[in-house]
C-alpha cells in the first residue's frame, strides 16, 4: 500500500544521495520492517514518506496516489507516524493527547463526535495504556510514554502505520509487546511499517524485511532471504553469527567481539 | 481542572473593572459611579471623572490585557516555549524606536506617535521574520529567538543613540512611552484595539486547534496533517498584530503576555481554545488592576504601568520557579 | 535642585521658540501701536491653542513653578487653589494643596478640584493631559518660559486670565526698566568669556535659547554657547576647553566641587581662580526679580562696579 519507487533524495550540501534510487513495497496485511546500519536512510526514507524531505528524483505514494498530491490532511488520514522522538512542549492529559490523533478527521470548530471518543478508547486499548489515561504526559515513563505514543497513532484511525525505532526505550517484555501489537495490526489488515535497529526482533515478526545500506536496498525479501550471514556483516562491517533456535523460529543474529591488538 | 472555571473568572474581571472606576486618585463612591454611568446625578465632576477619564482608561487597560494574553499563549503554544512573550519578534524594539524617533523629531501628537510605533513594529516584526526565513530556518524556534534578540539590541542600540543625542525632554518623554500607561485613553483608542482584537481574536480562535496540533512538536503535526512552516508563520503575524496594536495605544507594557498564559494553561489542561479565552480574561484583570495600582498607590502621582506589572512578574518567577521543582 | 529645575524645564526646541517669537511679534504689535486702535488679535499659549478673551479666573491650578510664582506676585495668590510639587516659591505657595506633577499630571485629582484654569508646563508629554482637560471643559493654558520674552509674554497671558492686565502690564515694566538699567551700566564694560555649567554627566551648558544666556549679555558678559539654540545644550568637554571661558558660573555646590575637580583643573577659568557661584534662588529661574538677579550677576562679572 506505500510503495517507493526509485527514491532519490540528497540534502544540501551532502556528496552523496542520502537514498539513491530505493524502491520498494509496504502492503496491507503485512509488517515491514526497514533495517540497516546507522545513516542507511531509514529516516530519511520516513521524512520523505511524510513530505518532509524534498525529492530528486522517483515517487513515493500511498495506495494510487503519490504523497506530493495529496493535501496534507487526507495524508494524515491514511498513513499515522509515530517518530523517533517526541516531547511535548506543555504536559497534558493522556486522554486529551491520544484524542489528538483524531484530529485529522475533525473540523476547525467541532466537538469529538461519538466515532473520535470510540476511536479514542479502542486505541487506548489496543495500545494497553487505558490505565494512564488521567495521567499527565510529563509523568509518564519512557516504556508508557511510547506505548501512549503508539496509542495516538492507532487513534487517528488510519490503514497505514509507519513507525521510526519504536521500542527505543522499551524493555523486553514491553519490546515483545510492542512487536505482537504490530503484528496483530498488521494481519488484521493494516499496512504496519517499522523502521528498527532490533534485527532479532524484525527477524520474529516482520512478513517483510528491507536492508538498507548507504541509501539502497541492498537485500528485500522473508527475514529468511534477509538475514544471511554475509549479507548483513558485508552490510554492517562488524562479524557475527546468524543462527536458528528451534524455539524462537526464527534466525536470531549475535554480533561477535572483534579481537584487538592492545595499543602500543 | 477539566472545565476552566468560566463564572469565577468572568466575576474577577467584572470585580476589579467596577473596582477601578471607584478608586483613584480621588475616590468615587458606588452609588456614584453607577449614576455616572446611566447619566442620571448631579455630580458633573464625578460624572466627569468616571465618564470620561476612568471608563475609557479601564476599558482599554481591560483590551490590552486580555490582547497580551491572548498573543503571548498563542506565541509561547507557537514555539512550543514558555517563556515567549507578546514582544519577543521584535515587537517593542520596533515600536520604542518609531516612538522615540518620531518625539525626537519633534512629533507631540500622541495619536502620531502611535502611528510611529505601530509601524516601527510591523517594520521590526517584518524584519525578523526575513532575518529568521535568510538564515533558513523560518520554523524553527531558535533561529526566530535569535532572530528576536538581534533584532531587539539593534533597536536597543539605536534608541540609545537618538535618546543620546536628543534633549532631555526627549528622553523623558520617550522613556514614558516606553514604560507603558493608559492614563491617556480616548474612545478612539478602545475602539481601534477592540476592532483588533475583535478580528485577530476570532482568526486565532478559528486555528487554535492547529495550536494543539503545533505543540506536540513540527514532525507530529505534520503527520496529524497540519503545515507546521504555514501555521506557525500565521499566528506569529497574528500575534505580533496584536501586540503591536496594544503597544501603539499604550506603550510597552510587560509580563503580562509571559505570566498570563501559564496561569491560563493550568486552569485549561493546556487545551489551546481555552487557554487563550482563559488568558483574555485574566490577562485583562491584570492589567486593569496593574492599573489600579499604578494610579492610586503613590496618588497623584501616577507609577508606569509597565513598572507595576515587572514588579508583578518578579514573584510570579519564584512561583513558577518552585513549581518546576 | 536649581540644576536639577535646570534640566526639567529650560528646553527650548526650535519649533518653540519661532511660536514664541510669533507670540512676541504679536503681542509687540498689539502693545506699540496705541494711536490706531486694532482688534485685539487672538492670544495663543505655547501648544497653539488660543487663549479665549479676557476672563477672571477664580480656582486656578498652577501646576508650574514659574507661573506659580507669577500668580503670587501679581496678586492672585489666593486664587490659586492647586500647584504642582515643583512650586515651592514663594513661601506662600507652599501652603497651597499639591494636586500632582508637573509632568503627566493626574487629571482625575485636577477635575476633583474644580478648577475654572489649569496652568501647564508646555511640553510633549503633558499634551494628552491638556486635551483631556480641555475636552471635560476646564480652560487649559499651556506656557513654557525659556527667554526673557516668554517671562513678558506669561506674565501678561496670565494677566488676561485672570482679568489682572494692569497688575501684569505694570509688572512687566518694572522688570523691563530694571534690566534695562543694568544693560545700559554694562553696556561698555569688557565682556569675559561665560559659561554657564548646568549638568556633569552629560556635560551640559546654558544657551542661547535660555533666559540665563539674555541676563549675562545684559550683566556685561558673553556667554561661549550664546549661538546654540536649546536652553540647555549638550556640549563636549573638549569644545569647552576650546572656547576658553574665562569665567565659569554654577551654583555654590557646583562650583566648589569644580574648583577641586582633577578634571577641570586645566581649564584657564578654574586656573584662574574664577569659577564663580551666583544666588540659586535668585538665578536660577525667572521670577519678577530678574532685575536683581542682573545685578547680581553684573556684580559677580565684574566686583567693584557701581550700579544705579
Amino acid at each position: 500500500m506505500i510503495t517507493f519507487h526509485a527514491v532519490r533524495v540528497r540534502y544540501p550540501g551532502a556528496d552523496a544521495d542520502a537514498l539513491a534510487g530505493v524502491s520498494f513495497g509496504a502492503e496491507s496485511g503485512r509488517l515491514t520492517a526497514v533495517v540497516g546500519p546507522n545513516g542507511s536512510g531509514k529516516s530519511t526514507l520516513v521524512r520523505a514518506l511524510l513530505g518532509r524531505v524534498p525529492l530528486a528524483g522517483g515517487r513515493v505514494s500511498v495506495g494510487t496516489d503519490a504523497v506530493n498530491d495529496l493535501p496534507r490532511r487526507s495524508l494524515a488520514q491514511r498513513v499515522a507516524v509515530v517518530s523517533q522522538r517526541e516531547d511535548p512542549a506543555f504536559p497534558l492529559a493522556v486522554r486529551d493527547y491520544v484524542a489528538l490523533g483524531r484530529y485529522p478527521w475533525q473540523a476547525a470548530w467541532g466537538t469529538p463526535s461519538g466515532d473520535d471518543r470510540a476511536a479514542v478508547a479502542r486505541a487506548l486499548a489496543d495500545a494497553a495504556v487505558s490505565s494512564l489515561t488521567e495521567r499527565r504526559t510529563d509523568t509518564l515513563s519512557g516504556g508508557e510514554w511510547q506505548r501512549v505514543r503508539v496509542a495516538r497513532a492507532l487513534a487517528q484511525g488510519t490503514a497505514a502505520i509507519v513507525l521510526d525505532e519504536p521500542t527505543t526505550f522499551l524493555d523486553i517484555a514491553h519490546e515483545m509487546a510492542c512487536f505482537e501489537l504490530l503484528s496483530a495490526l498488521a494481519h488484521a489488515g493494516r499496512c504496519v511499517l517499522v523502521v528498527s535497529h532490533q534485527l532479532n526482533l524484525v527477524a520474529r515478526f516482520a512478513d517483510r524485511v528491507v536492508l538498507l545500506s548507504r541509501g539502497q536496498v541492498v537485500a528485500d525479501g522473508p527475514p529468511d532471504h534477509v538475514m544471511r550471514g554475509e549479507t548483513l556483516e558485508r552490510v554492517y562491517e562488524w562479524p557475527l553469527v546468524v543462527s536458528r533456535d528451534p524455539a524462537v523460529g526464527a534466525p536470531t543474529l549475535v554480533p561477535l567481539r572483534k579481537r584487538h591488538t592492545p595499543f602500543p | 481542572m477539566r472545565r476552566p472555571p468560566w463564572v469565577a473568572l468572568a466575576l474577577v474581571l467584572v470585580a476589579v473593572m467596577a473596582a477601578s472606576l471607584m478608586l483613584g486618585a480621588t475616590h468615587v463612591a458606588p452609588g456614584a459611579v453607577w449614576d455616572a454611568l446611566v447619566g442620571q446625578g448631579s455630580d458633573d465632576v464625578a460624572r466627569t471623572i468616571v465618564r470620561s477619564i476612568r471608563l475609557p482608561r479601564v476599558v482599554l487597560a481591560m483590551l490590552v490585557g486580555a490582547a497580551l494574553g491572548v498573543s503571548g499563549s498563542v506565541l509561547q503554544g507557537t514555539l512550543r516555549n514558555g517563556l515567549a512573550e507578546p514582544y519577543l519578534l521584535g515587537v517593542s524594539g520596533g515600536a520604542a524606536v518609531g516612538a522615540v524617533l518620531a518625539v525626537a523629531g519633534g512629533v507631540s501628537a500622541p495619536s502620531l506617535i502611535a502611528l510611529a510605533a505601530f509601524g516601527g513594529a510591523l517594520l521590526a516584526v517584518a524584519g525578523v521574520l526575513t532575518l529568521a526565513r535568510a538564515a533558513g530556518g523560518a520554523s524553527d524556534t531558535r533561529v526566530l529567538l535569535m532572530a528576536g534578540v538581534v533584532m531587539g539590541a539593534f533597536a536597543n542600540a539605536a534608541i540609545m543613540v537618538v535618546m543620546a543625542a536628543g534633549s532631555p525632554d526627549v528622553a523623558r518623554n520617550a522613556l514614558w512611552w516606553m514604560m507603558g500607561s493608559v492614563a491617556a485613553a480616548g474612545w478612539r483608542d478602545v475602539v481601534l484595539l477592540a476592532i483588533s482584537l475583535g478580528a485577530v481574536g476570532a482568526a486565532l480562535l478559528h486555528r487554535a486547534r492547529w495550536l494543539d496540533v503545533l505543540a506536540l512538536g513540527e514532525d507530529a503535526a505534520e503527520s496529524l496533517g497540519v503545515d507546521a512552516g504555514r501555521a506557525g508563520w500565521r499566528f506569529f503575524v497574528l500575534a505580533s498584530l496584536l501586540a503591536a496594536t496594544t503597544v501603539a495605544v499604550a506603550g510597552l507594557v510587560g509580563f503580562v503576555g509571559l505570566m498570563v498564559p501559564h496561569l491560563a494553561r493550568s486552569l485549561s489542561a493546556a487545551r489551546a481554545r481555552p487557554t487563550m479565552i482563559v488568558s483574555a480574561l485574566a490577562g485583562g484583570a491584570l492589567v486593569v488592576a496593574a492599573d489600579l495600582v499604578a494610579r492610586t498607590v503613590r496618588a497623584p502621582a501616577e507609577l508606569p504601568l509597565g513598572a507595576v506589572t515587572a514588579l508583578l512578574g518578579v514573584p510570579f518567577f519564584l512561583w513558577r520557579l518552585r513549581v518546576e521543582r | 535642585m536649581s540644576a536639577f529645575l535646570f534640566f526639567r524645564f529650560r528646553i527650548l526646541t526650535p519649533r518653540r521658540a519661532r511660536a514664541a517669537a510669533a507670540a512676541c511679534l504679536l503681542l509687540a504689535a498689539c502693545t506699540t501701536s496705541n494711536e490706531s486702535p486694532v482688534a485685539t488679535p487672538a492670544l495663543v499659549d505655547d501648544y497653539g491653542v488660543s487663549i479665549g478673551p479676557a476672563t477672571a479666573a477664580q480656582r486656578i491650578i498652577s501646576l508650574n513653578p514659574t507661573t506659580t510664582e507669577i500668580l503670587f506676585a501679581l496678586g492672585a495668590g489666593e486664587r490659586v487653589i492647586g500647584r504642582s510639587r515643583w512650586d515651592q516659591w514663594p513661601v506662600e505657595a507652599r501652603t497651597v494643596p499639591e494636586v500632582g506633577d508637573a509632568i503627566r499630571p493626574s487629571v482625575e485629582r485636577i477635575l476633583a478640584a474644580r478648577p475654572d484654569l489649569v496652568l501647564l508646563y508646555a511640553s510633549g508629554d503633558n499634551r494628552a493631559a491638556a486635551a483631556t482637560l480641555s475636552a471635560a471643559g476646564v480652560a487649559v493654558v499651556a506656557l513654557r518660559i525659556d527667554r526673557l520674552a516668554d517671562f513678558d509674554r506669561a506674565v501678561r497671558t496670565l494677566g488676561h486670565v485672570t482679568g489682572l492686565e494692569a497688575a501684569a502690564d505694570a509688572a512687566v515694566d518694572s522688570v523691563e526698566r530694571s534690566l534695562a538699567r543694568v544693560r545700559e551700566a554694562m553696556r561698555a564694560v569688557p565682556r569675559p568669556r561665560v559659561f554657564v555649567h548646568v549638568w556633569d554627566n552629560p556635560l551640559m551648558a546654558i544657551g542661547g535659547g535660555s533666559y540665563l544666556s539674555e541676563l549675562i549679555d545684559i550683566a556685561g558678559g558673553r556667554n561661549v554657547y550664546a549661538e546654540r539654540p536649546e536652553p540647555s545644550p549638550q556640549v563636549s568637554f573638549e569644545d569647552l576647553v576650546r572656547r576658553e571661558p574665562q569665567v565659569i558660573l554654577a551654583g555654590p555646590a557646583e562650583a566648589a566641587r569644580l574648583r577641586t575637580d582633577a578634571r577641570w583643573a586645566d581649564v584657564r577659568a578654574v586656573r584662574e581662580g574664577r569659577v564663580l557661584a551666583y544666588d540659586t534662588m535668585l538665578v536660577a529661574r525667572p521670577s519678577m526679580r530678574l532685575g536683581e538677579a542682573a545685578r547680581a550677576l553684573a556684580l559677580l562679572l565684574h566686583p567693584g562696579t557701581v550700579l544705579p
